[in-house]
């Protein structure tokens, strides 16, 4: 009995051993981050001289504060648009390329190309195509007389905030679509077989086998997509900086501004805990809504 | 004696690789390590470059190493440096990024490292300006002084003056918008206007309001920082201003995507004829475009009740945490000779901060005769930690009227607003 024991504890302290290395980065890269970033959020500092302590001062503040929220409204409306987005064409491309097609690696792989450029130079490309004076948009528009003077798309308050969000469903239908393909693959051929021989429509197979089929992927995705939507700060910084006014303004612009112009870190702290948390509702929503099943 | 050969030679062999070593270490005992915004610039990163070169070539020991930084991000860089522990010897250090620095407590006082005889050498207004509380805070290296650059060319074609005041200015705006091309669209414009909210175009702005006798920041009687922005003569600068692209038509479309870069581009494509700005961008303008050598003149920024300029002092300050002081202001003192500094000028229009280097026939010439003059008028920027926060509330304002959200009352009435929280806030 007593050796049976010591086996089992040997093998449990050899599990913890193993795992020790793993848990050694994340607690360097994740858990660490996350708890000084809560630490600093009580403070009014510039990290270095100052370190006055405000204790829940900031998220007061935040809190109660309507252009906190209106920013917030900004960045969800950024977030749904893009993550819509990339599924309507990250889905639509994914069944194309689910068919055997002559050339589909050669499409597989221009299809991805938005996915290997950084964002800065995505960003740049598309503010130089949405240019009011020598951009691509306005000249085939005015060409096409669709608009009759070229339009300052990234100047424009209603217009900037749609105009980013393009730019942004660019940059990031590659990995849906990758994704929900590798999701297509895995559902078997019999299915669609079955479902043939019983005389169901393209359509309902789609609504019966595919997208329960691809559930799982499709949570996933949604997960992944949302919060890095929602976080998102380089290509809205490179095109318009959250502007014109307030148009682009989502949250991570603001709490750069804060953090780096303004240098009031501990109140872009607060900001990026309340926002880790806003996140964490989104999984844990979209888990709850779509269902995980034990996953 | 087979045994003796071969210790011999082994002692020989240790003594070569000893003395290779020690040569080594002495050929460059130290590294400077040297942030630095205008090496990652054309033309400026060549001659900054070629100049560091030099020095490397009459001090063996010292090593230059360059970090270069975008302007754009430099603040943001020098923080996370800072707070990371990981600064430079030296680095780019603005008027703006003064106090905010000082607040961080990573600059040396140089006062002491330089000695009185030789801060004397300096312009007093550019010591002023890189001074905090009597400290000084950066070597002034180069000032950008703002003026009016102008298409002296196209001015001589229309027979128009030099703008002096915003009437005149204008008045030949409007003259210099025109269907060049003849397709019944106007293709070139009066002013390159810079509606970007940063700290670059908001600068520009800024010189505007003051010239209307409005302050962003000022300090009253009692030495409280208070705002003008809100005050008639505030709200008659905004609408001026926004009125140029509203209802002048003088601007090209799109200005609230304009930064200094785009505002560059307009002059060097010969979209624009006029545009606020300092003596580097005729370097970068004749960089993209060698065609307009000789073609653009300077003037002092047009006056409502004043004419104004800003210095657009720049230069180094040493680290607090430096290990390397002494070769670090040997560096910066053969950095700003007076030698380098004129050939500075020559490539990139940069005014030097050196009196002797001023007096220069080179810089008193007819292209720089507006900077020069402008530098008489020159006012510095208030060096407050949170003046930042200023620059994004009044491009916020700029931008609210130009985009037709707000008028130049209410949006002048909630820039206000905002810069007293932000001093209260600050208190």
């Amino acid at each position: 009995m007593g050796e049976r024991l010591r086996t089992a504890n040997r093998r449990e302290l050899g599990g913890y051993l193993f795992i020790f290395p793993a848990f050694l980065v994340m607690l360097m890269l994740v858990i660490y981050p996350l708890i000084y970033g809560g630490y600093i959020s009580l403070f009014n500092t510039n990290l270095m001289a100052r370190w006055n302590l405000v204790g829940l001062k900031y998220y007061l503040r935040i809190l109660t504060d309507s252009v906190f929220w209106s920013k917030i409204r900004i960045t969800i409306s950024f977030t749904f648009w893009t993550v819509l987005g990339h599924f309507i064409l990250g889905m639509v491309l994914a069944l194309m390329l689910n068919v055997k097609i002559p050339g589909r690696a050669v499409f597989r792989a221009i299809l991805l190309t938005p996915w290997l450029f950084p964002e800065v130079v995505v960003a740049l490309v598309w503010k130089w195509l949405y240019n009011p004076m020598y951009g691509l948009i306005n000249h085939f528009l005015v060409q096409l007389h669709v608009i009759a003077a070229p339009i300052s798309w990234l100047g424009s308050p209603s217009a900037a905030l749609p105009a980013v969000i393009i730019a942004a469903i660019w940059k990031g239908y590659p990995l849906i679509m990758v994704m929900l393909l590798a999701g297509l693959q895995a559902i078997p051929q019999e299915l669609y077989e079955a479902a043939q021989i019983d005389g169901a429509s393209p359509i309902q197979a789609f609504r019966y086998i595919t997208l329960p089929g691809l559930r799982y992927v499709l949570v996933v995705s949604l997960i992944l997509d949302t919060v890095w939507w929602f976080k998102h700060f380089t290509i809205i910084w490179v095109l318009t900086q959250g502007g014109p006014v307030d148009a682009t303004n989502v949250i991570s612009i603001d709490i750069y501004k804060t953090a780096f112009e303004y240098f009031r870190f501990g109140e872009a702290a607060s900001m990026a805990v309340i926002v880790f948390f806003i996140c964490f509702l989104f999984g844990y929503g979209y888990r709850r809504m779509l269902g995980d099943e034990g996953n | 004696m087979k045994k003796h050969k071969v210790m011999t030679i082994s002692l020989f062999v240790i003594f070569l690789i000893l003395t290779a070593l020690n040569f080594q270490s002495y050929a460059a005992s130290i590294t400077l390590r040297v942030l630095s915004t205008t090496i990652v610039e054309k033309p400026e990163g060549n001659v900054e470059r070629q100049i560091a070169e030099e020095f490397m070539q009459k001090n063996p020991d010292i090593k230059i190493e360059f970090i270069g930084v975008p302007m754009n991000n430099v603040y943001a860089k020098i923080t996370t440096l800072a707070t990371g522990g990981d600064m430079p010897d030296i680095f780019t250090n603005v008027p703006q990024f003064v106090a905010q620095a000082a607040d961080l407590g990573i600059v040396e006082d140089l006062d002491e490292l330089l000695g009185p005889d030789f801060i004397k050498g300096f312009y007093p207004n550019a010591i002023r300006e890189a001074s905090l509380n009597g400290k000084l805070q950066f070597i002034p290296w180069f000032s950008t002084p703002l003026a009016l650059l102008y298409r002296g060319d196209w001015f001589k074609a229309e027979g128009l003056a030099a703008p002096q005041t915003w009437d005149d200015f204008v008045a030949v705006a409007k003259k210099l918008t025109k269907d060049v091309n003849n397709d019944g669209k106007v293709d070139r414009w009066g002013f390159a206007m810079l509606g970007a909210r940063n700290d670059s175009a908001m600068s520009r702005y800024n010189c505007i309001l003051k010239t209307f006798g409005a302050y962003e920041l000022r300090r009253d009687t009692s030495g409280n920082w208070v705002t003008d922005v809100d005050s008639p003569k505030g709200i008659n600068a905004l609408r001026f201003f926004t009125d140029l692209y509203l209802k002048d038509h003088v601007v090209p479309p799109g200005p609230t995507e304009v930064s200094y870069a785009e505002a560059l581009e307009l002059m060097a494509l010969e979209k624009t004829g006029m545009m606020i700005t300092g003596p580097h961008s005729i370097g970068g303008i004749l960089a993209r475009n060698p065609k307009l050598a000789g073609k653009i003149y300077s003037v002092p920024v047009p006056k409502k009740e004043k004419h104004v300029s800003f210095l657009g002092v720049y230069g180094f300050s040493i680290s607090k945490t430096s290990k390397h002081k002494d070769a670090a202001v040997k560096y910066l003192k053969y950095l700003i000779s007076k030698e380098n500094l004129l050939e500075w000028n020559r490539v990139t229009g940069r005014m030097p901060c050196r009196i002797d280097a001023g007096k220069e026939p080179q810089i008193s010439g007819p292209v720089y005769a507006g900077f020069v003059k402008a530098m008489d008028y020159a006012e510095a920027v208030p060096n407050v930690a949170f003046y930042p926060e200023i620059i994004d509330i009044e491009g916020e304002a700029v931008q609210a009227v130009l985009t037709g959200q707000a008028t130049p009352e209410q949006a002048a009435k909630k820039a206000g607003e905002k810069i007293r929280a932000a001093i209260r806030r600050a208190q």
